[in-house]
């Protein structure tokens, strides 16, 4: 049961990237929040980052239930996600910082899932409309090309949101990447980092858990 | 796929199958991704051959179920890596001792078996964390304390099995020192308990821990001569009142005589575990560094040198930290107590008065507590901590392996020991972080420990410089007979080769009993250097 879940992810997951893609430029930040169907109903965010903020308002404009943190998971994973997943483990999404990614993807074991998607975002560390973003994507190969238009502005929340968002319909396979970032079913999205981020550097992670 | 060394494909095939029937298909991983999970996410082998990887990993429920799996190894001569939780991952985390060795994990044995307030302890399973235990007592508003590591997402049995530590009074904070009474499933498949649970219709199990006859648990610490199923702890009986206060001692020479008084109140059981400080080490980390780079640039200063520095900053050389729990009145008196003697020692000591709470922390007072492992409070906020690591700048690591040396409680030790650490970062080319300043670890009310945290990394290269590191201060370490109290697996085999004496004569007698209890060597072969005879050729 586990493992289809995995994979019906990955499927599902890579045609609402290549679509989220279509739609990025069309879109904008003003669009309508995205009504779609998704391929995860959980998601977490930590409320201290607007980005992370902004990814929460746009799933939940699409009906996923998002959790908030103030970087430690535990209470979250503990008495809660941990709980339901056992018994469910249907696929999880999220925007936090790196601490926050480290300790579910560590927990995540207990409910035998693991990461299959993420994009990391290294930010300058003032909360203005000037900061930077770098944007590093493993997992499918459309979420790797789409993160690659995403642009150095703020904002990018919501955008993610909506790469994450999955679309129930597109079934085909995708193929692994074939440069620097392989295709996340092969495990190349599980424990890419530790906890610590760039000094003076704030580091952010979308992810999906599945 | 990895395969257990000297097991072929068709065995381990069939040795998974068994593990199958054992435990049901769903809690045997073989999956190159589900095993995977149980990478060491701190490896200092990260992706390089000599990472410890495991084979499969599978998931019993019951004791039964231990049984027919050590069965199963005996049978096919599979080794086992038994884990609770699996999280402690300065010191391997998930990861086998061993490469190819099958893990078992202990999680889903999660059953709180047993909370008595009235005679403060617990019994669980090893898949119990301290998450789950604080739960179970607040949910019942037990009057009873944990003591936690931080993290604290481990397990009691975990922790006390590799000699972790926490941070409450002395008598609670060694957490295999306050454990009493363990179930153990042995090598050949039989189940013992120790201490009273050895009699039949026995009630006092956890309370009385040795029994008649050699205590044996120790055995089962940091080991490989068996699978702990069930263990007993003492737990603290919730204290009525917590209360903090620092005190600073203004010259560096203060040190002893701020050592002495501060252990006084540890072995009377007065105080929480102690916080050293310094003042002057921690504005090192602002505006003062620049000073401290100077007093450093040439080397390990004098102390006369130092002396000069302290003046020269006008902040105190040293702080202590105290946590008091009791009584209010107790608690209240104590630290007054301690004014008093402290005052008398040391001249020009100051004090500052901390938090006082009264216990418990209501729960919605909870979230924003601070100092939460000092209460009880198992949190996961350390990650948060140390997040933006100041010693690895532009280039964060992407974990650390640990290098604590035991050193007596003294100050001319910490001196010393401080000085070899600073000179054996700089013979191994790597910034060296000690200084004049560097304070004790007290995990362990009896001793200091002192040492450092080696980054590791994703890359191979960083690595090898890393491993280089820890092997050159363990070594400069040793030769003054300080040594650490437990390591990654991958210095396991080094760190028992300092325990020498008498031609390492206490890892000749851990072989033999080896050799006697698990003659096919199926339990996690090589932790803490015990080889089974068959394997001796393997150590590093």
């Amino acid at each position: 049961m586990r493992l289809v879940n995995r994979r019906l992810v990955m499927k599902i997951g890579a045609a609402t990237v290549a679509g989220a893609l279509v739609n990025l430029r069309v879109l904008g930040r003003k669009a309508a929040p995205v009504q779609a169907q998704t391929a995860f109903q959980r998601a977490v965010f930590d409320e201290r980052f607007a980005e992370c903020r902004a990814f929460a308002a746009e799933l939940n404009g699409a009906g996923v239930l998002t959790s908030a943190i103030l970087g430690d998971v535990a209470k979250l994973w503990y008495y809660d996600l941990r709980g339901h997943l056992s018994k469910d483990p249907t696929p999880l999404a999220g925007l936090t910082d790196r601490p926050a990614l480290f300790c579910l993807e560590e927990l995540a074991r207990d409910v035998s899932m693991r990461v299959i998607a993420r994009v990391d975002h290294i930010m300058d560390p003032d909360e203005d409309q000037n900061r930077h973003a770098q944007h590093t994507a493993v997992g499918p190969v459309s979420l790797v090309a789409a993160t690659r238009q995403l642009t150095t502005q703020p904002g990018f929340g919501r955008t993610m949101a909506r790469l994450l968002v999955g679309c129930a319909g597109r079934t085909s396979p995708e193929k692994p990447d074939t440069g620097r970032e392989a295709c996340a079913t092969d495990g190349s999205a599980q424990k890419r980092t530790g906890p610590f981020a760039p000094q003076n550097k704030v580091a952010l992670v979308s992810w999906i858990i599945a | 796929m990895v395969l257990p060394p000297n097991v072929s494909e068709a065995d381990f095939s069939r040795a998974l199958g068994e593990f199958r029937s054992a435990v049901g298909a769903s809690w045997v991983f073989s999956s190159d991704e589900d095993v995977a999970l149980y990478r060491d996410s701190y490896s200092i082998y990260w992706g390089e051959p000599e990472e410890r990887v495991a084979s499969a990993a599978v998931a019993p429920a019951k004791v039964e179920e231990v049984q027919q799996i050590v069965r199963v190894a005996n049978r096919y001569g599979i080794p086992l890596y038994p884990i609770s939780t699996g999280r402690n991952l300065t010191y391997g985390g998930s990861a086998p001792n061993m490469r190819g060795s099958v893990v078992v994990d202990l999680k889903r044995m999660n059953r709180i078996l047993e909370v008595d307030e009235k005679r403060a302890f617990a019994l669980v399973e090893p898949g119990v964390s301290y998450f789950d235990l604080y739960h179970y007592i607040q949910e019942r508003n037990l009057k009873l304390m944990l003591d936690v590591p931080d993290p604290g997402w481990g397990s009691p049995m975990g922790n006390s099995l590799d000699h972790g530590a926490g941070y409450t009074l002395a008598a609670f904070r060694d957490h295999f020192s306050s454990h009493c009474g363990m179930e153990v499933v042995t090598p050949d498949g039989d189940v013992i308990r120790t201490g009273m649970g050895a009699v039949p219709n026995s009630d006092s199990w956890q309370d009385f821990h040795y029994g008649a006859g050699p205590n044996v648990d120790g055995l089962f610490a940091q080991s490989n001569f068996g699978i702990v199923t069930k263990m007993g702890f003492w737990l603290m009986p919730m204290p009525e009142a917590f209360l903090s206060g620092t005190v600073t001692a203004p010259r560096h020479r203060d040190l002893d005589a701020l050592v002495q008084e501060v252990s006084y109140l540890e072995d009377l059981g007065l105080t929480g575990m102690p916080q050293y400080g310094s003042p002057i080490a921690q504005a090192s980390f602002g505006p003062g560094a620049g000073a401290m780079a100077s007093l450093m640039q040439n080397g390990w200063p004098s102390t006369e040198a130092v002396e000069r520095f302290v003046t020269a900053q006008k902040l105190p050389a040293w702080s202590v930290q105290l946590y008091f729990y009791g009584p209010e009145e107790t608690v209240r008196a104590t630290w007054q107590a301690t004014k008093r003697r402290f005052g008398k020692a040391i001249a020009g000591a100051t004090f500052q008065d901390g938090e006082f709470l009264t216990l418990p922390i209501p729960r919605e007072k909870e979230p924003t507590q601070s100092d939460k492992p000092r209460l009880g409070i198992p949190s996961l906020e350390v990650f948060n901590m140390v997040a933006r690591n100041p010693q690895t700048a532009d280039d964060p690591s992407d974990g650390h392996a640990d290098l604590f040396v035991t050193i007596p409680r003294k100050a001319s030790a910490l001196w010393e020991s401080s000085r070899i650490l600073f000179e054996a970062h700089r013979e191994a080319g790597m910034p060296a972080r000690q200084n004049p300043f560097s304070t004790p670890f007290t995990y362990y009310s009896r001793c200091f420990w002192t040492g450092t945290t080696v980054p590791t990394w994703r890359d191979p290269a960083k690595n090898a410089r890393s491993r280089a590191l820890f092997q050159t201060v363990m070594d400069r370490c040793a030769e003054h007979g300080w040594v650490s109290y437990r390591t990654n697996p991958a210095f396991q085999d080094l760190l028992v080769s300092k325990y020498s004496f008498n031609n390492n004569s206490l890892l000749r007698f851990q072989e033999k009993l080896k050799d006697g209890i698990d003659p096919n060597g199926i339990i996690a072969p090589g932790r803490y250097g015990i080889w089974p005879a068959k394997m001796r050729k393997n150590r590093a």
